[in-house]
């Protein structure tokens, strides 16, 4: 197991400085980060100059990605020019809202699609299984940013039971106390189940075709040749076995909802990472979209190490592979 | 000799319909998507105005005159539906297409050399794909604008392209492995086929199936790809696509103001578009491949 995990932390540490060398190569090879500000009359190009040079950027390609990487390990992603603050803090105060947004998200829609989906596979054919299927296939069709607007334009324009923005009141701070949680609660439920329930109908689909090969293997006709109750054969054979296959997908989900929330917090004004990220296109803030690549990017290399520990954990055949 | 080809074309022509017909999901996927390519095609004789012409006062609700309504500023919102199927099609599949030609090149290579180039093709597809997707495509498609090398237009189709194309490469790898083994690859090696020539000339047709139904699978999602971007910002305003027509509601409030005639129906018309491909081209596959097939 230990060796495994040094395998494994070596790996994800490999794929995380691939990544960075494309996002710095996509980024230096294009075009010059200063290039908005030399066409801008309100600098001046001795402005310029210093930052150019405080920032590296009069220096050759091999020196300039030495000293990118060297401030990225060092938790330096570069200079905000919309906020007027470094990036890294700029991401840092968005983030714990994206976390709050995603996690529970996906533990809930994950539980929720494996309780429904074992149950649909299970029924195969039926028709509560057919109507899942198209309903899902249908969702699944829609812009995700789209169905945050109808959720938006129901819930909070039509019915009037849900605020039109923000992750609380405006005006209103952070405090440690009950009536501002509240607020934010009420702010949270809309972008929190869209969500869910776009991340559940993706879910269960899969979960469900999981469950109907499940279903074919040997051990299950052995089960029920041995007579065993239908209820256990659901619990105890086909649903366990379902299990490490959707695990398996667990890291492809979350990059996946991570897409999700970039549109589900813009259509919501919803302060996080993911709002951040059309803000900076928004503003033409280029050092902060490429902070949150990064950034992102990372949070999806450490989860997906985190879920490879926990597969690990369930099958002990793929600790000696 | 060219009639026997053209009896045999009619003769597999038929033989598909026959499967593919078998499939009523399918067959409506396929009846919407034909519907949808038809108002494409034939815009100019559908729409009842010139979508890029003031033709009414802002914000009309739904009439007689003006099926849809109007938006911000007095344009027909039916006729922007029209010409952003054109559009939106034709995005997604020049995306799509470009995708899947990047994957199946990577792919058949990565598959038929072997070695390290398939373990340095395969790291880099691992690597493109731990990125999220429409992250890395806003992030492409901010670089290439920040050029100012390339138009919007085609700075979205490359965005979308190039972040579209892993998949593929690891779909056309796998069949690549399975096909160069067979007999008929070994004689063309053993009477001096070149590499390239094997790839192309005897892989290639053989794979031929499952890069058709990529490209049919990746116009659908292309199209989402697109409608997102351009919704973010990213999309060329001057060509309307239902991607764009969403981008302006928003900034215009759309969704507060309640003018449900002007987000509902391009989102209505993406999601159809995208399910009717997406049904189209699981029947295709089922066609192709007989083991998945029901009897």
């Amino acid at each position: 197991m230990k060796t495994f995990l040094i395998r494994r932390a070596y790996a994800s540490f490999i794929t995380f400085v691939a990544v960075v060398t494309i996002v710095f190569l996509l980024a230096r090879v294009t075009g010059d980060p200063l290039a908005e500000l030399e066409n801008d009359p309100r600098i001046s190009p001795a402005t310029v100059a210093a930052l150019r040079a405080a920032f590296g950027l009069d220096r050759p390609l091999h020196e300039q990605y030495f000293a990118y990487m060297v401030n990225l390990f060092r938790g330096d992603l570069g200079y905000s020019l919309h906020y007027k603050a470094p990036v890294a803090e700029v991401i840092m105060q968005r983030f714990p809202y994206t976390l709050a947004l995603l996690i529970p998200s996906i533990t809930l829609s994950n539980y929720l699609a494996y309780v429904v989906g074992v149950e649909l596979g299970w029924r195969r054919g039926s028709r509560v299984d057919s109507v899942f299927m198209s309903v899902s296939m249908f969702v699944r069709s829609t812009p995700y940013f789209w169905l945050a607007i109808i959720f938006l334009y129901t819930f909070s324009v039509v019915l009037r039971v849900t605020p039109l923005f923000g992750a609380v009141s405006p005006g209103r701070r952070f405090e440690w106390s009950l009536d501002w949680f509240l607020d934010y609660l009420w702010h949270y439920a809309l972008p929190f189940t869209v969500l869910t329930f776009r991340g559940f109908l993706a879910e269960l689909i899969y979960v469900r075709n999981v469950v109907v090969d499940v279903l074919g293997e040997d051990f299950v006709m052995t089960a029920r040749a041995k007579g065993l109750p239908d209820r256990y054969v659901k619990s105890r054979y086909v649903a366990r076995n379902a299990m490490i296959p959707i695990v398996t997908v667990l890291g492809m989900r979350y990059a996946f909802i991570i897409d999700g929330a970039i549109q589900t917090e813009t259509v919501f004004s919803y302060p996080g990472t993911g709002r951040l990220v059309y803000e900076a296109i928004y503003n033409r803030d280029f050092w902060l979209l490429q902070g949150a690549v990064v950034i992102l990017t990372l949070s999806v290399i450490v989860v997906n190490f985190v879920i490879d520990m926990l597969y690990a954990y369930l099958d002990p055949r793929v600790r000696y592979r | 000799m060219r009639s026997v080809r053209l009896h045999d074309w009619r003769h597999r022509l038929r033989e598909f319909w026959t499967v593919f017909s078998r499939d009523r999901t399918a067959v409506v996927g396929l009846a919407i998507l034909l519907a949808i390519v038809f108002v494409a095609v034939f815009a100019d004789f559908i729409a009842p105005y010139n979508p890029y012409e003031r033709v009414g006062r802002p914000y009309e609700r739904p009439s007689w005159r003006h099926l849809l309504g109007t938006n911000d500023i007095g344009q027909d919102i039916l006729s922007e539906l029209v010409y952003g199927a054109r559009a939106s099609l034709f995005i997604g599949f020049l995306a799509a297409a470009t995708a899947t030609l990047i994957g199946t090149v990577v792919g058949v290579v990565s598959g038929y050399y072997g070695g390290v180039v398939d373990e340095v093709l395969m790291r880099l597809v691992d690597i493109w794909l731990s990125i999220p997707s429409l992250l890395f495509a806003i992030f492409l498609a901010a670089v290439i604008l920040r050029t100012g090398r390339l138009p919007m237009f085609s700075a979205l189709i490359l965005s979308i392209a190039l972040t579209s194309w892993p998949p593929v490469a690891r779909l056309t790898r796998a069949a690549t492995l399975s096909i160069k083994e067979r007999p008929y690859i070994e004689s063309a090696v053993a009477l001096g086929a070149s590499p390239t020539r094997v790839m192309f000339r005897h892989i290639l047709p053989n794979i031929a199936p499952i890069v058709l139904v990529e490209v049919v699978v990746r116009t659908g999602l292309a199209m989402l790809t697109e409608a997102t971007l351009s919704f973010l910002g990213l999309g060329d305003p001057t060509v309307k696509s239902w991607g764009i027509i969403l981008n302006f509601a928003m900034v215009k409030n759309a969704p507060i103001l309640g003018l449900w005639w002007w987000f509902l129906p391009p989102g209505i018309m993406i999601a159809l578009t995208v399910m009717s491909v997406m049904m189209v081209g699981r029947g295709l596959e089922v066609y192709f491949n007989p083991r998945l097939r029901r009897y």
